[in-house]
């Protein structure tokens, strides 16, 4: 290519050799995201189930037991054990050998079966909100069922006075995977992509290949062009990679259409790309682009919706996150993967992707000088 | 029309802050010559190299390759000239033929012209047997061999090299100084930084840049000449004998020897020329050395530069 991008097929040749031969680059781009997928697909698992429980049943009675065997029924709690008494509980949830206590007073059946109110005490350890949370809701949730049916009996009706139907849509089993993945995704083929380009530059610097290049007649956009191209390629490559996971690993349906995908994707990368040339411009050797790109990618995995709902975000974190490419990228996975969204609907989030590549991108050539200083 | 100079400046003069890198450097090169530009490490000679090949811009002054102006006509000037750093300017991932083929593309090398360029270097380097090894595996001479090829391809009138021989050997030391006599005899203006004195005599031109100031520039013999090198009433002698380097100390602090150096295993001496050879032997004697080879010499490079040094530290004028 002449003029804008003169020198543009030079740097392409010799940048798919650089990368196809640095084997070490290779494996760490593809690696970490790999790994990322595997690990947080499995472990950020939000679906509590069968969290151990210890039992303190002072009543010894047939309803108690039936007591028990309700909350074991809801597949939210497995006795881990008995206890003999309130400290001995505290003792157990402390040591972590249980989540949650259950004690039932001595009078518990005889104070149901007279018409006043049975009480029971629910222990739960707090120090992990989300587990702390169901545990709670499932609990309060067996003692209105509990009280709803006495109730009934009592005023001799067979049904419930108001019954809700929810019907969850686009995640009906409500699977974690379905809703972390996508995220996943987003966040792995970042910090893949920011480094590897961030270091491209740094590393001509450090060697003095730079030099050779400003003196040679190279346009800025030609350089730019052709060192993001081929990790381009190679970004392309790995999301492949990462949606084949998600869907034959972690069996989440894809809803949307597959073009649609990977059009977001080759947004997203592109700007990602972009934005890791930019650090590599500003950085003088390895060590600082690599640090600099960490301050970069730092607020994503925090602001951009991967974990933490962007709505419940106080509004200066909420202000970061649509700064993030992350953010738009991962509403957009989602959108396509779980609702089968079109790129129609989603043409907003699009749009902002493409202006940001194209700004980011037109910085890296403006700022780039083709004299050292 | 004359040709105009292959290398001109004027008052070329680069600041970083507040620390002058090169203060007012101004020379003349014409094409075809060698120069051969000579200082301590940290003097400005890359920084000037630099300037000249137009990817750092100069402070104050002037500088001219070719005719064009080098703050000003830089894309005219990036076809003109070739630059190899002085850092090693390889892709290590790429092999020898890749390498060529990518510098040859960046300067806009196509097809059958990008061939045959290649051919042409891979000839004139001597590189057939390494065209499919990895630069990063080729010995630090067919490095630079390999990297002054690729400088080439677009076939520069004027090429500058940054220290090309510091580390390599003293066979590919000479060969690669072969070459830089080939390219200089089909026309090729040279700008070659050293810190050899032998490579220093073998340029048409010399230049030698100390504390960011240019403090003699000239034809080798020419400098070897000047007054300040050949003070009047005095004669430089050669002393072969043993155990130079113990002998030194003492032959400096002998009446009529005005200083003494070691040149392997002799001394250069300046005397007054007064003193006849029979009395320095005597004195010579006197101090423990016996059985000295004594013969006139004309100063080297080395001494011109040693001298005009001694002078500008000690505030005299060149």
């Amino acid at each position: 290519m002449n003029g804008l991008f003169r020198g543009f097929y030079a740097i392409l040749y010799k940048e798919f050799i650089v990368v196809l031969r640095d084997r070490a680059t290779l494996f760490f781009m593809f690696f970490p995201p790999l790994l990322q997928i595997i690990a947080f697909g499995f472990a950020l698992d939000n679906d509590v189930k069968h969290m151990a429980m210890v039992v303190l049943d002072e009543d010894h009675t047939v309803e108690s037991r039936q007591l028990i065997d309700d909350f074991v029924n809801t597949q939210t709690f497995r006795v881990v054990g008995e206890v003999g008494s309130v400290q001995e509980m505290a003792v157990a949830i402390r040591r972590r050998q249980a989540y949650v206590g259950l004690q039932i007073p001595p009078d518990f059946s005889r104070r149901r079966r007279d018409g006043q109110t049975a009480r029971l005490q629910v222990l739960v350890d707090g120090s992990s909100s989300t587990i702390a949370l169901q545990a709670l809701n499932t609990a309060l949730g067996i003692g209105f069922r509990e009280s709803a049916t006495l109730l009934l009996t009592e005023a001799g009706r067979d049904n419930l006075p108001i019954e809700v139907r929810p019907q969850v849509l686009y995640n009906p089993a409500m699977l974690s995977p379905n809703f972390f993945v996508p995220g996943v995704i987003g966040v792995a083929l970042q910090i893949a992509t920011v480094f590897s380009t961030a270091m491209s530059l740094a590393r001509e610097k450090e060697r003095g290949t730079i030099e050779q290049l400003l003196v040679s007649p190279l346009s800025r956009w030609g350089l730019m062009l052709g060192k993001l191209v081929p990790y381009l390629v190679i970004g392309m490559i790995m999301a492949m990679s990462l949606f084949a996971i998600l869907r034959w690993v972690f069996f989440v349906h894809i809803v949307g259409s597959v073009a649609a995908l990977l059009v977001a994707s080759l947004l997203y990368l592109f700007t990602l790309l972009s934005l890791g040339l930019l650090v590599s411009i500003k950085a003088e050797n390895h060590m600082q682009a690599f640090q600099m790109a960490m301050v970069v990618l730092m607020p994503s995995i925090f602001f951009s919706g991967f974990i933490f709902p962007r709505e419940t975000m106080p509004w200066i974190f909420y202000a970061i996150s649509t700064l993030l490419p992350a953010t738009y990228y991962i509403e957009l996975m989602r959108a396509i993967i779980l609702r089968g969204a079109s790129l129609h609907d989603f043409a907003f989030h699009l749009g902002v992707l493409a202006v940001m590549g194209l700004v980011l991108f037109s910085l890296c050539a403006l700022l780039f000088r083709k004299r050292i200083t | 029309m004359p040709r105009p100079p292959a290398i001109e400046c004027a008052d070329l003069t680069k600041r970083f802050g507040g620390f002058t890198a090169v203060d007012h450097v101004s020379f003349t090169i014409a094409q075809g010559s060698i120069f051969g530009f000579l200082g301590p490490n940290g003097s400005g000679k890359s920084t000037v190299i630099r300037m000249l090949c137009g990817i750092l811009e100069p402070t104050e002054g002037r500088a001219r390759i070719a005719g064009l102006d080098v703050a000003e006509d830089t894309d005219a000037l990036k076809g003109t000239i070739g630059y190899m750093s002085q850092k090693f300017s390889l892709y290590d991932e790429l092999t020898v033929s890749e390498n060529l083929k990518f510098y040859g593309r960046l300067y806009g090398l196509r097809r059958t012209a990008l061939a045959r360029r290649r051919d042409e270097l891979i000839a004139l380097a001597r590189l057939e047997p390494y065209l499919d090894r990895r630069a990063s595996l080729l010995s630090g001479g067919w490095r630079q061999r390999l990297a002054m090829a690729c400088a080439l391809m677009h076939q520069p009138t004027v090429l500058f090299l940054d220290e090309p021989t510091a580390g390599i050997d003293p066979v590919a030391r000479r060969e690669l100084w072969d070459l830089l006599f080939e390219f200089a005899g089909r026309g090729m203006t040279l700008f070659v930084t050293t810190h050899y004195m032998d490579e220093a005599e073998r340029c048409s031109h010399v230049g030698y840049i100390y504390m960011s100031k240019l403090i003699v520039c000239g034809v080798p013999d020419d400098l070897k000449q000047r007054p300040e090198v050949n003070p009047p009433g005095t004669r430089r002698l050669d002393v072969t004998c043993d155990h130079v380097t113990v002998g030194l100390q003492s032959v400096r602090q002998l009446t009529g020897v005005l200083s003494a150096t070691v040149f392997g295993q002799s001394m250069h001496l300046l005397v007054e020329a007064g003193l006849e050879e029979s009395a320095l032997r005597d004195r010579l004697t006197a101090v423990g050395i016996h059985q000295a080879d004594i013969r006139p010499i004309a100063p080297s490079l080395e001494d011109v530069f040693v001298t005009l040094t001694g002078r500008h530290t000690n505030g005299g004028q060149v």
